[in-house]
């Protein structure tokens, strides 16, 4: 018991540097606008700036499920 | 298109007085008005976090604001990004310490950890106040879809068309919060949004097929034509460098902002667990495409003759002119578009879904302002009410609110719509280090939350002030940017304002001894 005790500390202490990693990432790439502040290139007529952001929220939202889940998980745990 | 609007509503009225027997609980009680007895699950709790998105906010405000000032307002696509991510930091957290104390409003935990009379009324008082000019928005709103609608139903003059439209809508708002509560809002949110995703997608769709020459020939015409019709050149292609603070400081700003405001707060501790909390937030930024595809009709707009006749009659698109002086409403951005561009029946309704897109978060936003008084501030002074006379006093004064709330309609014209929810922004920002911080952290002490408040307020309200004011003449809040020179350029007024909040909630709970001896660790 004080054995798997202590492996699971350490795992859950890596889901949780991992869970943040996939909410940290998103939210950085947003708020650092001259990373998607170009013209080119363009899709259906948008530069880059309209459309990289826009696609950027479904990419946000693929990563925040996965960090959702690994938390649950880690709730689930502690229950 | 009126029939259809009509018999519509009429649906929508019917399921909101059905709402108030949903899942039958006893409506006299405050608990149950506001936070549906707290039985959300993930489905609904995301219709109605989802309908706190899709707002005005959303359908004008932001297309408007392109409209008139070009790519520095498409903040808000990074803005809801980045929300959804601070929700998920912080929001389970706050669902966790709510749920073992039984707090409804995050206020109460603030007077539970500081036990501080005055720093509780002036967090609650600043929920409320945070909240009117968000709900004026909303009126905005509602009353733009009207205009259009009524201005080409009948020929009258465009100042009392706007008027009974701004009356309509203020009344319709007032009833139905009245009757139906929350329970009547999570229910007509799921036809809200069952509406607007229906419009969305087909107007996403079909516009940008429509409009000849699509985005590329849009953006061009618009960049053309901003000249004539907002008075300067504007950008539509990207950010101008001198804009990029700006864009970066509102976009930050607003993602910390959203889930401070009470009706947020009011909708997470709505949820049936944690788990689902997280589930349905990490899916929330999916409703951002629509906002971002909405946004771009600010700009696609000015390829469509028709639609640019409603909202400037004056200006001349095959000549580029406009008599100086013309009136143009920005607000009519997006309805006009649609209104040009499809057949009646389908245009009454996705005006529908624009109008209930204004009533629901503005009942919702109500709801939770009056939840904050009687729970937060009118209990110091009625210690001895009973939950009948909580949920009276709570519908009064929802009534009672909205009023107040037209008062911001004549402080910020309806031009500068988007002004109105950074204003709210500015004020409830200043809430950040009570509500975040103490979630987090025991060493902050009320002496130096309330002088960082008053601070940070302080501040808030100079700089905007100071930002709108042009040769010592006050005429309208329309911009919410303030100039602080080399090398900052224009950036929100709110970050200044926080930040120097921060610093002395900081530095004074530093000196009246809070950071010295902390107490057992916060939260759980």
């Amino acid at each position: 018991m004080t054995v798997s005790q202590g492996n699971s500390s350490s795992q859950s202490g890596n889901k949780k540097v991992l869970a943040a990693l996939l909410l940290l990432i998103p939210m950085v790439v947003f708020a650092i606008a001259p990373i998607y502040n170009f013209k080119g290139p363009t899709l259906f007529g948008l530069s880059f700036f309209y459309w990289f952001e826009t696609l950027w929220l479904v990419v946000s939202a693929v990563l925040f499920l996965f960090a959702a889940r690994l938390l649950n998980s880690m709730e689930g745990d502690e229950n | 298109m009126l029939s259809v609007f009509v018999v519509l509503f009429a649906f929508f009225v019917g399921l909101g007085f059905w709402a108030s027997r949903f899942r039958k609980g006893n409506l006299a009680d405050l608990g149950e008005w506001s936070l549906a007895g707290r039985r959300l699950g993930v489905f609904l709790a995301w219709f109605l976090v989802g309908a706190d998105l899709y707002t005005a906010y959303t359908f004008i405000a932001i297309p408007s604001a392109l409209f008139a000032n070009g790519t520095i307002y498409f903040f808000a696509v990074p803005y809801v990004g980045m929300a959804f991510g601070v929700a998920i930091i912080t929001m389970p957290r706050l669902w966790k310490i709510s749920r073992k104390k039984n707090y409804v409003t995050a206020v109460d935990m603030v007077h539970d950890r500081y036990n501080s009379k005055t720093l509780t009324i002036l967090i609650a008082l600043t929920g409320i106040v945070a909240e009117l000019p968000y709900i004026a928005l909303q009126i905005y709103g509602m009353q733009a879809v009207l205009t259009v609608m009524i201005g080409q139903s009948v020929t009258a003059d465009v100042g009392v068309i706007s008027e009974i439209a701004l009356i309509l809508s203020f009344i319709i708002l007032a009833a139905f919060t009245w009757t139906s509560g929350l329970r009547g809002a999570t229910v007509t949110a799921v036809m809200k949004d069952a509406i607007i995703l229906v419009s969305v997608v087909v107007v996403i769709i079909v516009i940008p097929l429509t409009i000849k020459g699509g985005f590329a020939g849009a953006i061009s015409t618009a960049t053309a034509a901003s000249p004539v019709i907002n008075g300067a050149a504007k950008n539509f292609t990207v950010l101008p460098n001198l804009l990029l603070n700006g864009f970066m400081s509102l976009a930050i700003m607003s993602a910390l902002a959203l889930y401070l405001y009470p009706h947020a707060i009011n909708g997470i501790l709505s949820a049936n667990s944690t788990k689902s909390l997280r589930t349905s937030t990490a899916l929330l930024p999916l409703y951002g495409i629509g906002l971002a595809l909405l946004a771009l009709f600010g700009i696609l707009v000015y390829a469509s003759p028709a639609a640019m006749h409603i909202i400037a009659p004056a200006y001349n698109p095959v000549t580029n002119t406009m008599p100086t002086g013309s009136t143009v409403s920005n607000v009519l951005a997006v309805p006009a578009l649609i209104y040009a561009n499809f057949p009646g029946w389908f245009v009454g309704f996705a005006f529908l879904g624009i109008f209930i897109g204004g009533l629901v978060p503005a009942s919702i936003m109500a709801i939770s302002q009056a939840n904050l008084l009687t729970r937060n501030v009118a209990k110091f002074f009625r210690p001895n009410m009973t939950s009948e006379g909580e949920a009276r006093m709570a519908k009064w004064a929802s009534v009672i609110f909205k009023f107040i709330a037209l008062g911001f309609i004549f402080l910020i014209s309806a031009s500068s719509a988007l002004q109105l929810q950074l204003l709210g922004g500015i004020i409830i920002l200043q809430t950040l280090p009570a509500i975040f911080l103490t979630m987090y952290t025991r060493r902050l002490t009320k002496y130096g939350l309330i002088v960082g408040w008053i601070g940070g307020m302080g501040l808030g309200v100079y700089l905007a002030y100071a930002a709108n004011v042009h040769n010592g003449v006050f005429k309208t809040f329309a911009t919410s940017l303030f100039n602080f020179g080399a090398p900052f350029g224009p950036m929100f007024v709110g970050l200044a304002a926080l930040a120097l909040n921060l610093l002395l909630v900081l530095v004074i709970s530093l000196a009246t001894g809070g950071l010295k001896n902390p107490p057992a660790a916060a939260g759980n």
